[in-house]
């Protein structure tokens, strides 16, 4: 009953596609995924270098265990098509299609991306794909989006977009993106992928981007989108297991063990039968540990 | 590929390089302001013929700022201008990449 | 966040914080008329903060103020410098200028800049294609044969007089060889390619007479802007004095030039002065010969300024004792255009 392993995405890092020095230095801030930005962070006149500059520095670079993901522009813009050529070439592990309005633009997506791995003689299906809502219809079409492809791995919420199409803006308390939150992390969950939060952008505001993170845990997310690699260690703090979780959870999988040890394929603590869902958050409480350095590779406390 | 404008990609902000290429006549020839140009200028010089090769010029004049860019950028930009000379941003060369 | 904004100096709300920015950097004497003529002025912001700014006019960079107070030094000036090339460069500009203080000069050589001259006050820099070199390669050689003592002439020619006729012939008694250049920037009433045309035709039946366009480092925009625009007798100054140096050190030794012949200049202050610091960089590399303008047959001088007062009021029938027939004819064929062309404000008084 060992659950397939999920992969971690508390930290999803934007990097200016056409800025060579964050994107040569793009892997050595740790982030669980980086996403290399062709779409808003580059003007028009540089849309072309800066899809060269991904495609190269994905040839050459070390990026380590990082996810890496491309945010290409949209299917209404002539770089559209040229944009999923190069990063599917590059071998890229996903592309973000942005302003994601219905499941249909996912499936259009789907059969030039698939299109592009025959072309380049690329892994079929080897090119993963996520959404990202933007609007009022994105979000009530998240449902259907989420499960609009099976090489999705997850739905983002950008909330400038959207707050705009709201005709309303940012607040500090998040009350105007309570519904597409939440809309958001339901789809995903769904249709069993990953939901990543939107972008806060406030660098001076600490205690605001804490507070945020904190709601966005709260509520499921498995991560945020962030800006800044400053972020990052501030994120996986909020997403570090306590020592209670932990002990729990290594309870839980020391349970599975000795289970399958004695060749049962039932496993039980405290006279609780321990279910899939139980199996899996234990599983992942044990990666955020090790991934927040908490413990090691065996599951022991690291001393500090 | 032939070239039919001058024509410029990258920057001279760090890590960076800009190239601007335009027609010549008497095959590579290149220009190159580097701080690091006695360690690394012969390397930056093949990085930017290779390239260019590869994408058929043969005869370019070549202005090079580099601030200290990887092989990866200095290729990256190198593709970049001479599509932009070329006028085929967009029809890239996709076996050259 | 560090960010690029294009800055509208129209605005009343941007122009003080421009201004204070460039004046805590001791960059404060330049007129409205020059800030005017700029085609865009880019600012790196950061943290609402206007920390660098560049302006270009054509193919000038100008007015490049960088604040590197607690700052890696270097990044902004290369942030805000990057922007506004990359900016030209879309405009289909790959030869860029700047005028700068002499101790930026290195900075703007980090990124590709060549110096062409410099005085205490300011130095001059271009980068990109084509640049001086090619210039001056294009430039056709009289043969070895003709003589050792070449000079050269430049000239507005706005449009080509009797006067310009007669320096031309004077400087050929004097030497060998003349070299004419014709100003390159456009904004006279005769453009840039029919000026050159009618000195071209006009010294037609001169062998050892070579027309050649001026480019972008004799009286050009680049080099001597306030020769275009109202400016102080300061800015003049030192103007004419990098565009005389580049005059002396780069295109004489390519062109093997002597001596320089100007005309007197009894009307216009900024060629009196530009005239005056022509005598002072020159000699002794090249001589300075200064000739009396010719004067019309009731005393006058003649002037191009005339031909274009008269070519407004529509008094074309005496222009014959002012200007050589193919200039004549020229005007005579498209009046009625070069009136337009004044009449949509084309300025004839000035140079």
């Amino acid at each position: 009953m060992v659950a397939e392993q999920e992969r971690l995405r508390r930290t999803m890092m934007f990097v200016p596609g056409n800025n060579p020095s964050m994107v040569k230095d793009a892997g050595i801030y740790g982030a669980d995924s980086i996403m290399f930005d062709l779409e808003d962070a580059v003007s028009l006149a540089e849309k072309d270098a800066a899809r060269n500059l991904v495609y190269e520095a994905l040839q050459t670079q070390d990026y380590g265990t990082a996810e890496l993901v491309v945010r290409i522009n949209g299917a209404d813009t002539n770089f559209y098509t040229n944009d999923i050529k190069a990063m599917v070439k590059a071998g890229i592990d996903v592309i973000r299609l942005p302003k994601t309005e219905s499941a249909a633009m996912i499936q259009q997506l789907e059969q030039d991306v698939l299109a592009a791995e025959k072309e380049f003689g690329r892994p079929i299906g080897s090119t993963h794909l996520m959404a990202a809502i933007e609007s009022a219809k994105g979000v009530l079409n998240a449902p259907a989006i989420a499960a609009a492809s099976s090489r999705m791995i997850g739905i983002a919420l950008s909330a400038e977009d959207y707050t705009t199409d709201m005709k309303t803006h940012r607040y500090p308390d998040g009350a105007e993106l309570e519904f597409a939150r939440n809309m958001v992390l339901h789809a995903a969950r769904a249709a069993g992928i990953a939901a990543f939060d939107t972008v806060f952008t406030d660098m001076n505001d600490t205690e605001g981007f804490y507070r945020e993170t904190r709601y966005i845990h709260q509520l499921g997310f498995d991560g945020k989108s962030l800006v800044n690699p400053r972020q990052i260690p501030m994120v996986n703090q909020v997403y570090a297991p306590t020592h209670s979780e932990i002990d729990h959870a290594k309870s839980v999988l020391q349970a599975i063990q000795q289970a399958h040890a004695q060749g049962s394929g039932v496993a039980a603590l405290d006279g609780q039968m321990i279910d899939r869902p139980v199996a899996l958050r234990a599983q992942r409480v044990m990666k955020l540990a090790q991934a927040s350095h908490i413990v090691d590779e065996e599951g022991n406390y690291l001393e500090k | 590929m032939e070239i039919k404008t001058t024509a410029v990609a990258g920057t001279v902000e760090s890590s960076d390089i800009q190239i601007m290429l335009s027609a010549g006549h008497q095959g590579i020839q290149i220009e190159l302001e580097s701080d690091v140009e006695k360690v690394f200028g012969a390397q930056i010089r093949q990085t930017i013929t290779t390239t260019l090769q590869q994408l058929g010029l043969s005869q370019v004049n070549v202005k090079a700022v580099d601030k200290g860019a990887l092989d990866c950028v200095i290729k990256a930009r190198t593709i970049t201008a001479a599509q932009r000379a070329c006028q085929t941003t967009d029809t890239p060369a996709w076996e050259v990449l | 966040m560090a960010k690029i904004v294009t800055l509208d100096l129209q605005n009343p709300d941007v122009l003080p914080v421009w201004q204070r920015l460039l004046q805590t950097l001791g960059l404060q004497n330049f007129t409205p008329a020059e800030v005017a003529h700029l085609d865009f002025t880019l600012g790196l912001y950061e943290d609402q903060q206007l920390v660098a700014t560049a302006s270009a006019a054509g193919n000038v960079i100008q007015y490049v103020g960088v604040n590197n107070e607690d700052q890696v030094s270097g990044s902004r000036f290369n942030t805000i410098i990057s922007a506004v090339t990359n900016r030209l460069f879309q405009k289909q500009i790959f030869h860029i200028f700047v005028f700068t203080k002499p101790q930026y000069s290195r900075s703007f050589q980090h990124v590709g800049f060549h110096e062409l001259t410099r005085s205490p006050q300011a130095a001059f820099l271009e980068t990109g294609t084509p640049d001086v070199h090619d210039y001056l390669a294009q430039i056709p050689a009289f043969p070895a044969a003709v003589g050792a003592t070449i000079a050269g002439i430049v000239m507005n020619a706005n449009p080509f007089t009797w006067g310009h006729r007669y320096l031309i012939e004077q400087a050929l008694q004097a030497s060998d060889a003349v070299y004419v250049f014709v100003v390159n920037t456009d904004a006279s009433l005769f453009t840039t390619a029919e000026r050159q045309q009618l000195v071209e035709a006009g010294t037609a039946d001169l062998k050892k007479v070579i027309v050649v366009n001026g480019g972008d480092y004799m009286v050009s925009y680049a080099t001597f802007p306030a020769y275009f625009l109202p400016s102080t007798e300061a800015t003049i100054q030192y103007q004419t004095t990098l565009d005389a140096q580049i005059f002396r050190d780069i295109i004489a030794p390519a062109c093997h030039i002597k001596v320089r012949f100007v005309g007197t200049e009894p009307l216009s202050k900024t060629t009196g002065i530009y005239n005056q610091v022509l005598a002072e960089i020159l000699p002794p590399q090249v001589a300075l010969k200064v000739i009396d303008r010719k004067k019309d047959d009731q005393n006058h001088y003649v002037t191009a300024t005339q031909v274009r007062q008269q070519i407004a009021a529509g008094q074309l029938d005496d222009l014959a004792f002012l200007v050589p027939p193919s200039t004549y004819q020229f005007i005579q064929r498209h009046a009625q255009e070069l009136h337009q062309r004044i009449q949509k404000g084309q300025q004839i008084h000035g140079n």
